[in-house]
């Protein structure tokens, strides 16, 4: 995201002037924009002419609306928001409905009555180009197998291979050997054509077991035998890393791997990972100092027990003003009281882990058994 | 788990009297226990005659087996059986809900309908067993209104939906049996018959998929086991235990001195591992087929091979320890009926395999186990290694056996056997070894291979049966599929239905060890080449061949009785991400609640709602699913009720299938 221009007072209202640069950008414009805000925006619409031919005739219009909804399609990767309009130009009446999409490379500005802290943290990381994981995970296992891309904060799904595989059987021996041939060329037809090199910092292929050695040989071999430069020339780029399965949850084993940390160690992707495990770890190792839910962590917030706060930014999108409130209080008085704060992207494995969670969780100063008590 | 199935009948409360009529259904749900049904016929001694229908009852009779009026307020010698009563909850469509639906919804048809629904709640008994009953017919009215009485039910069930749990309070008792067997014999012998021919047209005009309860399936005779033909049942023997413990070299071994592996195939793997340097792995290599295995020298998948011992066929399913290939292990060895836990006698080798946070030992025991394996065959070894000590075997022993009462085998179940594959000691034939033979006087393994018990199999139960592997063949445009019978029976020529997909193929040939065979039943491990089912469509691993009329169950929301393993890496949460393992299936999923905790011993429920679930308790929990699975609930069918959850590359829990929710 590149800030054009910024003029806003915190905790105040104001507005800013941003283009989004690429996908992860209309994430963060997502969490950004809530209903309330009003947004000035270009878009594209038929305007129709009194012409001697009566033509019709597409032409630009600023577009400058209070939003009354927001929507992120995760697969396309198009943020859409809709609203009344509050600025009469010559083609559009106030009080209109439109719909728009924001697009990349487009800037926009939004105006905020309220410029919370979170509104400006996620400002802040929306602006910051160091913190981009860009990251292309394969995750296999025989039969199976998903590419992932993982960015700042989003992970999208690209491509799912799925096919069945005959296990061993006397003479189907070879039956074996030619599905497996089959699912390889089938998963490196969808890597060449989802990874791209130029973009991501590192390919990583994961698997339980040795399929993703047997795979990895497969593509260097296939890379020499059909002079895939794209693969000859970043055969260093490409990481093995053992993970548990090859579901998506299996993705935390990829970004936990020491190996990819390294790539990727001051991400935001890699330091949720971190601390959810950490939570985990608390929770089977002391249980009394961890609790999820927002009932008990509100409890143990007033008693100032929370050391670390676990949020998704699920909490802060789509709930109305007086919920958002009490989230960033809670968030602004862990901070306060020199607890830390984590917000986790829905869009990554371990934001949607938190999310089953009940979204909400936090790790503790001290122990709070008679959180057990509390009802959730 | 024995189900007990309790039938009560409601009488119209205008008699100011309530009776039940209870009929045990003795467990098991197989027909060929009919023992218990079929109650001589006693003698009719005394007759009284009903004041409303005039029907002749027998003495015993408090009331009239016709009409159901009572012939007396208080009878004589009518055990008042209401006192030890208990609720029973039913939710999938079962024989016992067909009765129920049927009898609550003829309590509501009041006085008027007195006459249809005693003969309701007689051919609804009757439908459970009838194959016993071949009486004479019965008289036309009787005919007559037994068929609508059979219409009448019909109706009721669409009325009241087949999803409805039900609650039948019933009685869990002794006291009726001289009395429900009296009540029941008489008319039920003579509309025995009726109720027979009337079961495959009549009660499936109606959306039978959900409404057919398997009570009503009757097996062809072909389907049942001709004792006279094969002598020799199957036996699905998988072979677990810790890496490197030496399963394959010794169902390699085994297969070798059982002549199953020729001399000349033998000296070419021999070779051949010599050429890699790896000449101890030359048994193994008999099942480690594929060249990454045998580069690696660990096997990834479950091998399948067979012999014959005195009593069995044997199907070895030799599994893999690697704790990446657990997945592999679980629907590879699923089909097991016993086992064989080879353990690494070596010093260091056993401590490490029993470790619980890295070993095998541990995880593949509690998982065979909840595949249903009672009886287990402990393979101590590489006991050359250890010089044949003695103590280290009883070392072995008292550590395991601990662990094992606490997974829940009976001691007497379990074998435990010294031995060396790569000496040849004690596999099939008594021990040469002097170390050995000194304090060793218990059977050899090919011996305690015969002394297990024979597995009992569901014969007369519809067909059955999840599918381990496929292969395509698009020349010939047939899919062939294998895995286990779990139930009933299949010959070529059958049309079966494979799901999820729900398609339907005819069997065009059958294979058992690579040759073809006729018939194959419950139990029995074959491959069978369907045609008539689209190749593009996938049929995956983990679907199941069924019958035509009774496909199995679909479903994504499960509510489990699970029991978490002991050291557990993260505590399982509401929404906690596993993998779920059931028969061949696997999917992902999530823990969607943890509804409540219970008391291991007794099965009562301590807590509701925890907040987490940890090491060793048992709870009830809900899961989402993915990807919806082909599963059944335990009562109904055990080896597609049993699952198990991992996740982070570990199994965290194992457990039963309580409820299909969606």
């Amino acid at each position: 995201m590149k800030i054009v221009r910024k003029d806003y007072l915190p905790d105040g209202p104001g507005s800013v002037k941003m283009t989004p640069v690429d996908s992860d950008d209309l994430w963060f414009a997502y969490n950004l924009i809530l209903p309330g805000d009003s947004v000035m925006a270009v878009t594209v619409r038929k305007v129709l002419r009194e012409m001697a031919s009566g033509s019709r005739d597409a032409e630009r219009v600023k577009l400058n609306f209070g939003i009354k909804g927001i929507e992120y399609d995760k697969e396309g990767g198009v943020l859409r928001i809709r609203g009344k309009n509050i600025l009469e130009n010559e083609h559009v009446k106030i009080g209109q409905f439109h719909t728009l999409e924001l697009e990349l490379h487009r800037p926009f500005v939004l105006r905020k009555q309220v410029w919370d802290s979170l509104a400006l943290e996620v400002l802040k990381q929306a602006s910051d180009p160091t913190a981009s994981a860009d990251l292309a995970v394969l995750l296999m296992q025989e039969g199976l197998a998903q590419i992932f891309l993982v960015g700042r904060s989003v992970t999208t799904s690209r491509a799912r291979i799925e096919t069945s595989i005959p296990r061993k059987h006397g003479p189907a021996i070879a039956g074996y050997d030619s599905a497996l041939n089959k699912f390889f060329q089938n998963v490196l037809q969808a890597f060449l054509k989802h990874v791209d090199f130029n973009v991501v910092r590192c390919a990583v292929i994961g698997s339980p077991g040795f399929t993703k050695d047997q795979f990895h040989r497969y593509l260097l071999l296939e890379a020499e035998k059909k002079e895939l430069r794209p693969i000859i020339e970043n055969k260093s780029k490409i990481i093995l890393v053992h993970t548990s399965s090859g579901y998506k949850h299996s993705l935390r084993d990829v970004l936990d791997a020491p190996s990819v940390m390294n790539m990727i160690k001051d991400t935001k992707a890699a330091e949720e990972v971190r601390v959810l495990k950490d939570f985990y770890d608390m929770l089977s190792n002391d249980p009394d100092r961890a609790c999820y839910g927002p009932k008990h962590v509100e409890v143990a917030n007033e008693r100032l027990a929370v050391q670390t706060l676990l949020l998704t930014d699920d909490l802060f999108r789509n709930a109305d003003v007086p919920t958002r409130r009490k989230y960033v209080d809670l968030v602004t008085s862990v901070k306060g009281s020199g607890g830390k704060a984590h917000i986790f992207s829905t869009m990554h494995s371990s934001g949607e882990q938190l999310a089953q969670l009940t979204g909400i969780a936090a790790i503790l100063r001290f122990p709070l058994p008679d959180l057990e008590d509390i009802e959730m | 788990m024995p189900r007990k199935v309790n039938r009560g009948v409601d009488y119209d409360e205008a008699y100011d009297s309530y009776d039940d009529y209870d009929y045990e259904d003795d467990n098991d749900y197989s027909v060929d226990s009919p023992a218990k049904v079929e109650e001589p016929q006693q003698k009719v001694k005394k007759l009284w005659s009903c004041s409303i229908c005039t029907y002749d009852n027998e003495e015993g009779m408090s009331v009239c087996d016709i009409c159901g009026v009572i012939r007396n307020p208080v009878a004589g010698d009518f055990k008042n059986s209401n006192k030890k009563t208990a609720a029973f909850k039913f939710d999938a469509p079962s024989p016992d809900d067909m009765v129920s639906t049927r009898l609550q919804s003829s309590k509501l048809n009041t006085q008027g309908m007195f006459f249809f629904f005693v003969l309701i709640a007689v051919c609804c008994l009757d439908f459970n067993h009838s194959e016993t009953f071949h009486g004479s017919s019965g008289s036309i009215e009787g005919h007559n209104s037994l068929k609508k009485g059979i219409l009448s039910g019909q109706l009721s069930d669409e009325a009241s939906g087949s999803s409805n749990p039900l609650k039948i309070e019933g009685t869990q008792g002794n006291a009726d049996d001289d009395f429900s067997g009296q009540k029941q014999t008489a008319p039920a012998s003579n509309f025995g018959k009726m109720s027979l021919s009337d079961k495959p047209g009549n009660s499936n005009a109606l959306d039978s998929r959900k409404h057919k309860s398997t009570a009503e399936y009757h097996p062809d005779k072909w389907m049942l086991p001709d004792k006279a033909n094969d002598t020799l049942t199957q036996l699905n023997l998988a072979i677990v235990g810790h890496v490197d413990s030496g399963k394959s070299t010794l169902s390699g071994r085994l297969l070798h001195l059982l002549g199953r592996i020729t001399k000349k195939e033998m000296h070419k793997y021999e070779k051949d591992a010599k050429i890699q340097g790896k000449s101890s792995f030359a048994y193994a290599w008999a099942l480690d087929e594929s060249p990454e295995e045998r580069e690696r020298g660990i096997t990834m998948n479950v091998a399948v091979a067979y012999f014959n011992s005195k009593k069995y066929h044997v199907v070895i399913l030799d599994s893999p320890g690697h704790k990446d290939f657990v997945p592999n292990m679980i629907s590879g060895a699923t089909q097991a009926d016993a086992a064989i836990l080879v353990i690494d006698a070596s010093n260091g080798a056993f401590e490490a395999g029993f470790d619980g946070s890295k070993g095998q030992t541990r995880e593949h025991a509690l998982l065979i186990r909840s595949f249903g394996v009672e009886q287990l065959i402990v393979a101590v070894n590489k006991m050359d290694v250890v010089g044949y000590s003695k103590d280290r075997f009883d070392l072995i022993v008292t550590q395991l056996g601990t662990f094992f009462r606490s997974c829940g085998f009976k001691e007497s179940c379990i074998l435990w056997i010294p031995l060396s594959a790569v000496e040849n000691q004690n596999l099939v034939a008594a021990p040469s070894d002097a170390r050995l033979l000194s304090w060793y006087r218990g059977p050899y393994l090919f011996d305690a291979i015969d002394s297990l018990q024979p597995p009992a199999r569901d014969f007369a139960k519809p067909l059955l049966m999840p599918i381990c592997d496929v292969t395509k063949s698009s020349s010939q445009g047939q899919v062939s599929v294998c895995g286990k019978l779990v139930a009933g029976a299949l010959r070529s020529g059958l049309k079966v239905m494979v799901m999820p997909s729900g398609e339907v193929g005819t069997i065009k040939s059958l294979e058992r060890d690579s040759q073809s065979s006729a018939v194959a039943r419950a139990g029995d491990n074959v491959t069978i080449n369907l045609q008539g089912i689209d190749l593009s469509n996938n049929v995956m691993p983990g679907g199941v061949v069924c019958h035509p009329d009774y496909p199995v169950a679909v479903a994504r929301h499960l509510e489990l009785k699970v029991r978490a393993l002991e050291e557990l890496a993260v505590p399982i949460l509401n929404g906690s991400q596993v993998e779920f393992h059931i028969h061949h299936a696997q999917a992902a999923g999530k823990v969607a609640k943890i509804l409540s905790i219970l008391d291991p011993k007794s099965g009562k429920e301590t807590k509701r709602s925890p907040r987490c679930l940890l090491s060793k308790q048992s709870a009830v929990i809900e899961v989402v699913l993915n990807t919806p699975v082909c599963v059944e609930e335990y009562s109904n069918c055990r080896a597609l009720g049993r699952a198990s959850l991992r996740a982070m590359g570990r199994t965290i829990a194992i457990g039963i299938v309580t409820r299909i929710i969606q």
